[in-house]
C-alpha cells in the first residue's frame, strides 16, 4: 500500500492517538496501581496544576537558559577544537581517539565528577552540558573540515585567498553541513547532560521538577515532566536545528528539494 | 593551418610578446619500484592574446602540464616565466577553471563573483560589485545575480565560474576540461560565448580537452600531446575566421587533422 506523502501525517498523529488509548486502557484494567501508573488524563491535569501554581514556567524557563548559555559555550569551544584538529593531523589524531572516548560515557555520569568540582553551584550544570556536547562538536566539525572537497580548497587558492583568511572564507563554511550535523548532536547531548545535572543539584529547572516527583511519590509529576522534556527537546532538534540543517543540505547541493 | 616542430619557436615579425614561457618543463613520479616519466621536458612560448589548447588522450600529461602552470604541481625541473618573470605556487594571475564549476554553494552567484576580486578593491565593495556585474553580462547570467548556486543549471554554473575566472582580470585564464561534462546544446552555447568574450578582451588562455572539436572551434593553436611518457607531438596553428561554430565542416575538417597529427608516428615511439 503507498500512502501519499500529504496523508502520512494523518497516520502519524493516528498512532500517537493509539498509543494514548493504549495507555489509558492498560490503566482502566488497573493491573498497576494508579499511584504507580497515572492516566493520561491524571498526567495532563498535573502538568495543568504544576502550571497554574506557576512552578512549570519558572523551571522551563531556567533549563532553557543553562541550556542556551551552556550550550553556546560548548559550541565555541566545539567550533575550535574542531578547527584545529582539522587543520593539523597531530592534534586530530590525538584528540579524536579522546573525544570518541568521551562520547562513549553517559552523558549522566559527568555529574558526580561535577559535584566534587563545583558543589551544588550552579556552575556544576553549565560543566555538564559542555563536557557532554563538546567531544560531538569538535569531531563533527574536524571531519567536516577533513573531508572538504579539494576542488574548493584548489578554487579558493587560484583565486588568490591569502592562507590567513582560508578558515573564515572557506574552510569553516565548506565544512558546514557537517558543523550543523555536529550542533544539532550536540545539542541533544547537552539537553541530556543538562537535564540530568539539574536532577541532583538544582532547585528549579525540568529536571529539578522530575526530582520533586519522585521523592512525592508523584508518578504523575514524573511522566508528565518526561512528556515534556521529550517534547521540548524534539521541538528544538526539529524546528531549531533540524530547519537549519534541512536548508543548509539544499544550498550546499547535498539534499534534494522535496516539492 | 599548419602543423610545426613543437620544440621551434620561430616567430612572425608582428606577434604578440611572449606571455608564458615554459623552459624544458618536466615531471617524473618517483614511485617505489619504478619512476614514471609523466612529462618529458617541455619547451613553449604562449603569446599575449593567443587560445592554446592542450590537446590528448588521457593520461598524456596534459592535465599535469596545466596544473604545474597554475601552481598546484611542482615540476621536476625547468622552469615557467611569466611576463619574463620566474613564477611558482598558485596565483591569480595564473587563474584556474575546473572541470566542475566549484562555485561555493555558501556565496550567491554575484557573491562568487566578486570573491576573487577581494584584494583587487580592496576597501571599495561597489566597485568589486561593479566589476562583477560587467562579468555576470558577458556570460549573460546578469539576471541571476542573486541566485544560490543550486538553483542554477551546470551550463549556467559552469557560465558563473567562467565569470568568476575573468573577473579578477588574470594575465593567464587556464581551463581544465571545463565544458566536457555539459550536454551537446549547452555546450555548443558556451562555445560561443567563451569565443565572444576571448575577442573581446583579448584573454590569454589555455585550455586542456581531449575533444578534437572543442580544440579545433576554441583554439588559435593545438597542441597535441601523446601519452607514456607524455610529451608534446605537434603544434597546430588554426586560422579559421571567428566566431566558429562547433558543426561547421571546416571544424570538422581541422579536428581530423589534429587526429591524424595525434596517430602520426613518430621516430621514438610508434604513437600512443
Amino acid at each position: 500500500m503507498r500512502v501519499p506523502e500529504n496523508k502520512i501525517k494523518y497516520w502519524v498523529l493516528g498512532f500517537y492517538l493509539l498509543i494514548l488509548g493504549t495507555w489509558q486502557a492498560l490503566f482502566s484494567a488497573g493491573i498497576i496501581p494508579d499511584y504507580l501508573f497515572p492516566s493520561p488524563v491524571q498526567v495532563g491535569r498535573r502538568i495543568w496544576e504544576l502550571a497554574a501554581d506557576n512552578y512549570l514556567w519558572p523551571s522551563v524557563k531556567a533549563t532553557f537558559q543553562r541550556m542556551a548559555i551552556g550550550f553556546s559555550i560548548a559550541a565555541s569551544i566545539g567550533l575550535l577544537i574542531g578547527l584545529l584538529m582539522g587543520m593539523s593531523r597531530v592534534v586530530n589524531s590525538c584528540l579524536k581517539s579522546l573525544f570518541l572516548g568521551l562520547q562513549t560515557l553517559p552523558t549522566a555520569a559527568w555529574v558526580p565528577v561535577s559535584l566534587l568540582l563545583f558543589g551544588l553551584s550552579e556552575h556544576g550544570i553549565y560543566f555538564v552540558i559542555i563536557m557532554s556536547s563538546v567531544p560531538a562538536v569538535a569531531i563533527a566539525t574536524s571531519d567536516g573540515i577533513l573531508h572538504i572537497p579539494t576542488l574548493y580548497l584548489r578554487v579558493a587558492r587560484t583565486l588568490g585567498t591569502p592562507t590567513y583568511a582560508m578558515p573564515i572564507r572557506v574552510i569553516l563554511p565548506a565544512a558546514l553541513p557537517s558543523i550543523v550535523t555536529g550542533l544539532k548532536l550536540g545539542w541533544t547531548l547537552a539537553w541530556h547532560g543538562g537535564v540530568s545535572a539539574e536532577l541532583i543539584k538544582s532547585s528549579i529547572g525540568l529536571g529539578y521538577l522530575l526530582y520533586m516527583g519522585r521523592e512525592l511519590n508523584d508518578a504523575a509529576q514524573v511522566i508528565g515532566i518526561m512528556v515534556l522534556t521529550i517534547l521540548f527537546g524534539l521541538l528544538l532538534d526539529r524546528f531549531v536545528f533540524g530547519l537549519i540543517q534541512k536548508r543548509i543540505l539544499l544550498r550546499w547541493g547535498l539534499a534534494q528539494n522535496s516539492s | 593551418m599548419e602543423a610545426a616542430d613543437p620544440n621551434s619557436n620561430v616567430a612572425a615579425a608582428e606577434s604578440p610578446p611572449v606571455k608564458l614561457r615554459l623552459t624544458n618543463l618536466s615531471k617524473t613520479y618517483a614511485g617505489q619500484t619504478q619512476t614514471v616519466e609523466a612529462l618529458q621536458p617541455v619547451n613553449v612560448e604562449i603569446r599575449e592574446g593567443e587560445f592554446v589548447i592542450f590537446f590528448g588522450p588521457s593520461g598524456c600529461g596534459k592535465s599535469t602540464l596545466l596544473n604545474i602552470i597554475a601552481g598546484f604541481e611542482t615540476a621536476t625541473d625547468g622552469e615557467i616565466t611569466l611576463d619574463g618573470t620566474a613564477v611558482e605556487g598558485p596565483h591569480h594571475d595564473r587563474l584556474m577553471m575546473f572541470q566542475e564549476h566549484g562555485l561555493f554553494p555558501w556565496l550567491n552567484v554575484i557573491e562568487n563573483v566578486t570573491y576573487g576580486l577581494k584584494r583587487k578593491f580592496r576597501f571599495k565593495p561597489k566597485a568589486r560589485r561593479e566589476t562583477a556585474r560587467q562579468y555576470l553580462q558577458m556570460v549573460h547570467l546578469e539576471e541571476f545575480e542573486k541566485s544560490s548556486i543550486h538553483e542554477l543549471s551546470g551550463g549556467m554554473k559552469q557560465r558563473v565560474a567562467l565569470a568568476r575566472g575573468l573577473a579578477p582580470d588574470p594575465k593567464v585564464l587556464l581551463v581544465d576540461e571545463a565544458f566536457t561534462a555539459l550536454d551537446a546544446l549547452t555546450r555548443a552555447k558556451l562555445y560561443g560565448d567563451i569565443q565572444e568574450i576571448f575577442l573581446r578582451t583579448k584573454k590569454t588562455i589555455i585550455l586542456v580537452t581531449h575533444d578534437p572539436r572543442e580544440a579545433a572551434c576554441l583554439g588559435d593553436r593545438v597542441l597535441v600531446f601523446s601519452g607514456r611518457p607524455g610529451r608534446i607531438k605537434a603544434d597546430i596553428k588554426i586560422d579559421l575566421p571567428r566566431p566558429r561554430d562547433i558543426n561547421d565542416p571546416a571544424v570538422a575538417e581541422c579536428a581530423a587533422t589534429i587526429m591524424t597529427q595525434l596517430e602520426a608516428p613518430t621516430d621514438e615511439s610508434s604513437g600512443k
